[in-house]
């Protein structure tokens, strides 16, 4: 087990390696048969580790001292659990099937360049996989900061175009500042609890020795870090920006995986988190806030890749949300299926993109339902297991996220089931707006459609059944007597509150209710967009079409008082300053070296004359001044 | 005692060589292969295999300090063979002369490494120096090459007259040339003696040329023919250095508060002048030779404190100072002057040398991961753990500082400059010798042990 879990981790690594050193020499085929092959051994083994969890539970295990400072130590060591193995299990298992998507989708791409995808996209795994593995909150770190550098550099990686470095660079920018509060949270336990091991911080003695100022503020500080990854409410910015880099990079990272790490880190302190009840009230306020502000921006939106990501920040905010509730499994449930639909829904919207010749702009599309045909199929699926339809996944997940916020109040349910019904509501628009209809792009556009490849309808139809069938893993008991597998597999990690149990029929209420308001909001999507044309927006649509104008706020408030503070350290303090000072030292040691130089005569007497005064000098010191 | 007397007879040898052999090539040929046979004959010795049983009357002492210290002498001289043996060529007919004199200067350096008698001491001192004052005028045609010979000769007399004085002081008062402890504590409260040690102090100082009696080392340094120099200032030196802190250590412990704050406050200055000076050299050469005094003043650190760090950082100073100095001579000797002009562009027509040359002036800089910076980091470590002069540590760290200016204008001009004369030639044998050294110089730096191991 030890060895296996090495395995999975060094695999994509040794993919990095191999396709970063070598990748003017090999050729493209070998490099993406060894970019998917690296994954797809991690994943094999994976499936192992999951099997065995299964059967013996989790264990931690120690490879080597990381760092060792006085009797403070950090070992490198990795945790192999029930939560990790199923985050273990989307990592490779969602990421192979988009390695091998990209081997097509990139493959104008040079050599060279090819090469460099691949390489970042395995570093990418590798980095995700030991932020899942890691036993104490060092390793996850580096795991965290390593995905963060991978996300900066596959968004940036056209980077010969500018706009895509600045969003590259928010991006960077927008984690790390979620990541400071990351960081002071690692040192805020380390300072009280002298460790930064999971096992150890969770123990009730570590927990008696927290005082609830301690909870709360390290629980908040974690939860800066994860709104900065996983795009929560003020941090979300960067995630549609980051929709310049390729498609199926937006799927891996923007959805399936990176952006779940946040939702990791909150499951994986649930201990923590279960005990500071003030930080669970902002949690739920800012996923609330941030699921229906992201579907009301992506109502409006025509990208058909910022629709998808906003539709990702909303998703994530309903996450947020049940975490917020103390409904940690159900916020990885939601994970897991999400993890599916949406992966489905970017690489189908890669197929589009890759159809239309690079065209993002659903306006300019309509009626690719009768060329596209298995794209139209799976991107439909995966659109019904968004929305929340029996018996696709999404229902599940998000019905017990439904369930957890009605047993709070229903106050909270209604706000959330508005958030769900947006979700249709974009979703479909973007459905057929896209598929329906009839074709409004150019003509050249209108030769060129054709289906993608075998090797990019694969994984869409692989992801397709995921996204039909992952719900069956979480069953609510209401349906099924002990259905909820999930709830099960995951009780020795998670705690369980068990205290709002719902009656039956409340329960089938809900469902039922749930379910048909949405099938409502899809027939007002239907009859509404089934023959799109384009029109002006005007009043809220307008404001939400700008995207609140959050980004115009942000660079009024913030960016702007930062640069003009940098104005004035850079004109004052540095200019008249640092730089007065350190030229000035320059200036000063030059004007000594030329007096200086002037000692040296020439003269022989004079440089007799000068060493016999030192030395009388000497001498009257020794004779005169110490006797 | 082995080295001693090969080094002895071989320089009698090269002074006749010439006679019968003609080629300079064979020549360079016999001087390196007996480099070689002293270098073994002299590890010979230090593990019990003496050439030679002669009763030297307790005059001098070879511990293992002595032989590790020779052995790097030889050393040294053997890589200063290699890359500027051709070089002397250009300097004048009498080639085996040259090398003649250089193993009677390397006599001279067994026995100041190694005596316990002030006559052995003043032996040993003017054994290295008459081969010197001959060998900065070699140049015989050329009129700076004289000057600085007379120059040379006229403040070396000086000096040895200085310690001729302090000698006879130190005799007058213990009647004894014995260096030892003893013979001085049982006479320290003798003014005469102070008088004595003072004026020993004086003139080695004046041979490290520590300031203020470094005067003579710029003008030297820059007119002796550049290979000469470069052999001046790093093996010679050094061994001035080892006489100097052997003195110190062996007999003038007991008066050590008399001395030591002169000793801090010659440091400080010759820090000062050192680093301050070098600034503003616009002669390679010249910058190099102010660059020597600075690097005297981090040597003599090892004479404010007498422990391990000391005697390991004075070791690892001399091998990292005397191989970076020697390797940037080697190349400044092939240029057509030594004006900082002639480094323009070098990186762009000899980016290997251009490379091995920046790692030497990083290591006299004292960089991290050079051996410079360990060197430098015992040194200041030592004077730590002796508890005495923090001021002078801060003040040696700030004229580093002052020191990474003159070092980075020629790696500056080196890279980023460009070139307008025509460069020089040289063969693949010296590129390889120099990145070797470079090597070594960052293999010391990470793990100075390879070097220090023998000294236990």
């Amino acid at each position: 087990m030890k060895e296996f879990l090495l395995v999975i981790l060094v695999a994509p690594f040794v993919g990095f390696l191999i396709n970063g050193l070598f990748r003017n020499v090999l050729s493209k085929k070998i490099i993406a048969f060894n970019a998917c092959g690296q994954i797809l051994i991690s994943f094999l083994f994976s499936l192992v580790v999951f099997s065995t969890i299964l059967e013996s539970g989790g264990a931690i295990f120690e490879y080597y001292n990381f760092i060792k400072v006085g009797s403070f130590q950090i070992p490198f060591a990795l945790q192999i659990d029930q939560l990790s193995s199923i985050f273990l299990l989307i990592i490779t298992g969602v990421g192979f099937l988009i390695h091998v998507y990209s081997a097509s989708y990139m493959k104008e791409e040079s050599s060279a360049h090819f090469g460099r995808y691949f390489s970042y996209l395995n570093l990418f795994i590798f980095f995700m996989l030991l932020l899942v593995l890691g036993a104490n909150f060092v390793i996850m770190f580096i795991g965290w900061e390593g995905v963060g550098l991978c996300s900066y550099l596959l968004i940036g990686y056209w980077f010969k175009n500018t706009e895509y470095n600045y969003a590259a660079r928010k991006a960077f920018v927008m984690n790390r500042i979620g990541d400071l509060g990351f960081l002071i949270a690692i040192f805020w336990l380390i300072a009280k609890l002298d460790t930064t091991s999971f096992s150890i911080i969770f123990s009730n003695e570590s927990l008696a020795k927290l005082s609830t100022l301690d909870i709360t503020a390290i629980t908040l500080l974690l939860f800066v870090g994860a709104t900065g990854k996983s795009a929560q409410i003020p941090l979300y910015t960067w995630l549609p920006d980051a929709m310049a880099g390729p498609t199926p990079v937006s799927a891996l990272i923007h959805a399936a995986t990176m952006v779940t790490a946040g939702v990791y880190l909150v499951a994986r302190c649930n201990v923590l988190y279960s005990l500071a009840p003030i930080t669970q009230t902002i949690i739920v306020c800012i996923g609330l806030a941030t699921a229906i502000l992201a579907a009301t921006i992506a109502l409006k939106q025509n990208d058909i890749k910022k629709i998808l990501a906003y539709s990702t920040v909303s998703q994530l905010g309903f996450m947020f949300f049940a975490l917020g509730l103390g409904a940690y499994t159900a916020a990885v449930f939601h994970v897991i299926t999400h993890a599916f639909f949406k992966a489905l829904l970017f690489l189908g919207s890669g197929s589009v993109i890759h159809a239309m010749g690079g065209e993002q702009d659903i306006r300019k599309m309509g009626g690719l339902s009768k060329k596209l045909k298995i794209t139209y199929w799976t991107f439909f699926i995966g659109c019904l297991a968004i929305a929340g339809i029996p018996p696709f996944s999404g229902f599940f997940s998000k019905d017990a996220i439904l369930v957890s916020a009605f047993a709070k109040s229903p106050a909270l349910y209604f706000m959330v089931l508005l958030g769900a019904l947006l979700t249709a509501f974009y979703m479909f628009r973007l459905l057929f707006i896209t598929f329906s209809g009839s074709f409004r792009g150019t003509k050249e556009q209108q030769q060129h459609l054709h289906e993608s490849p075998a090797v990019m309808t694969l994984p869409l139809i692989i992801l397709a059944i995921l996204s039909l069938v992952a719900g069956v893993i979480g069953i609510p008991d209401v349906l099924l007597n002990g259905g909820d597998k999930l709830s099960e597999f995951l009780s020795p990690i998670i705690f369980v509150n068990n205290e709002h149990q719902l009656s039956h029929s409340t329960e089938y209420l809900l469902m039922g209710l749930s379910t048909i308001l949405i099938i409502g909001v899809i027939v007002v999507a239907w009859v509404l967009f089934k023959k799109y044309k384009t029109t002006e927006t005007v009043g809220i649509g307008k404001f939400f079409e700008n995207k609140w104008y959050v980004d115009e706020l942000y660079n009024k408030t913030i960016v702007n008082s930062i640069n003009k503070l940098a104005k004035i350290c850079n004109d004052i303090i540095e200019k008249s300053g640092i730089d007065a000072v350190v030229n000035g030292v320059g200036r000063l040691v030059h004007y000594g070296s030329r007096q200086l130089r002037l000692l040296q005569s020439g003269q022989v007497g004079n440089y007799i004359l000068v060493m016999v005064l030192c030395m009388v000098l000497v001498f009257s010191f020794q004779f005169i001044f110490k006797k | 005692m082995n080295a001693l007397i090969v080094t002895a007879v071989l320089g009698v040898m090269m002074m006749f060589s010439s006679i019968v052999l003609k080629r300079n090539s064979a020549i360079r040929m016999l001087a390196i292969v007996g480099l070689l046979f002293t270098f073994i004959a002299n590890v010979l010795d230090s593990s019990g295999v003496h050439f030679f049983s002669i009763n030297i009357k307790g005059m001098m002492h070879f511990d293992q300090f002595a032989y590790f210290f020779i052995s790097i002498s030889i050393f040294c001289t053997f890589i200063f063979f290699l890359l500027s043996a051709k070089e002397m060529e250009r300097i004048g007919v009498n080639y085996s002369e040259y090398f003649a004199l250089i193993f009677f200067i390397l006599c001279g350096i067994i026995l100041v490494a190694s005596f316990t008698s002030l006559l052995i001491l003043f032996l040993g001192i003017e054994i290295i120096s008459i081969p010197l004052y001959i060998l900065t005028g070699s140049d015989k045609k050329n009129l700076k090459s004289n000057e600085a010979s007379l120059k040379y000769f006229l403040l070396g007399a000086f000096s040895t007259g200085i310690m001729l004085m302090g000698i006879a002081l130190f005799y007058g008062s213990t009647g004894s040339f014995s260096v030892e402890n003893s013979v001085v504590i049982a006479a320290t409260t003798s003014p005469m003696l102070l008088i004595g040690i003072l004026l020993l102090l004086f003139s080695m100082s004046f041979k490290v040329s520590a300031a203020p009696f470094h005067f003579w080392a710029p003008d030297v340094y820059d007119g002796a023919p550049t290979v000469f120099t470069s052999f001046m200032a790093t093996i010679v030196k050094a061994a001035a250095f080892i006489a100097f802190i052997r003195l110190f250590s062996l007999a003038f412990t007991p008066l050590q508060d008399r001395w030591q704050l002169i000793v801090a406050v010659i440091i400080a200055l010759t820090l000062f002048v050192g680093n301050i000076t070098a600034v503003f050299q616009q002669s390679v050469k010249r910058m190099l030779a102010y660059s020597s005094i600075a690097q005297s003043g981090f040597m003599l650190m090892a004479l404010l404190a007498f422990n391990t760090f000391s005697v390991e950082g004075i070791l690892l100073y001399i091998v990292a100072y005397s191989i970076s100095t020697m390797g940037i001579f080697s190349v400044l000797v092939k240029m057509k002057d030594s004006s900082l002009e002639e480094f323009n562009g070098f990186a762009k027509h000899q980016p290997v040398l251009a490379v091995a040359l920046t790692v030497f002036l990083l290591s006299l800089a004292g960089i991290p991961l050079t051996a410079g910076f360990l060197s430098k980091f015992y040194m200041l470590k030592a004077v730590m753990h002796s508890g005495n002069f923090l001021w002078l540590i801060i003040f040696a760290v700030l004229m580093a500082a002052v020191s990474v200016y003159y070092y980075f204008r020629i790696i500056q001009v080196m890279f980023f400059k460009e070139s307008d004369s025509n460069t020089i030639i040289v063969s693949t044998s010296f590129k390889w010798l120099l990145s070797a050294l470079a090597i070594i110089i960052i293999v010391l730096g990470v793990y100075p042990q390879l070097l220090l191991q023998f000294l236990v």
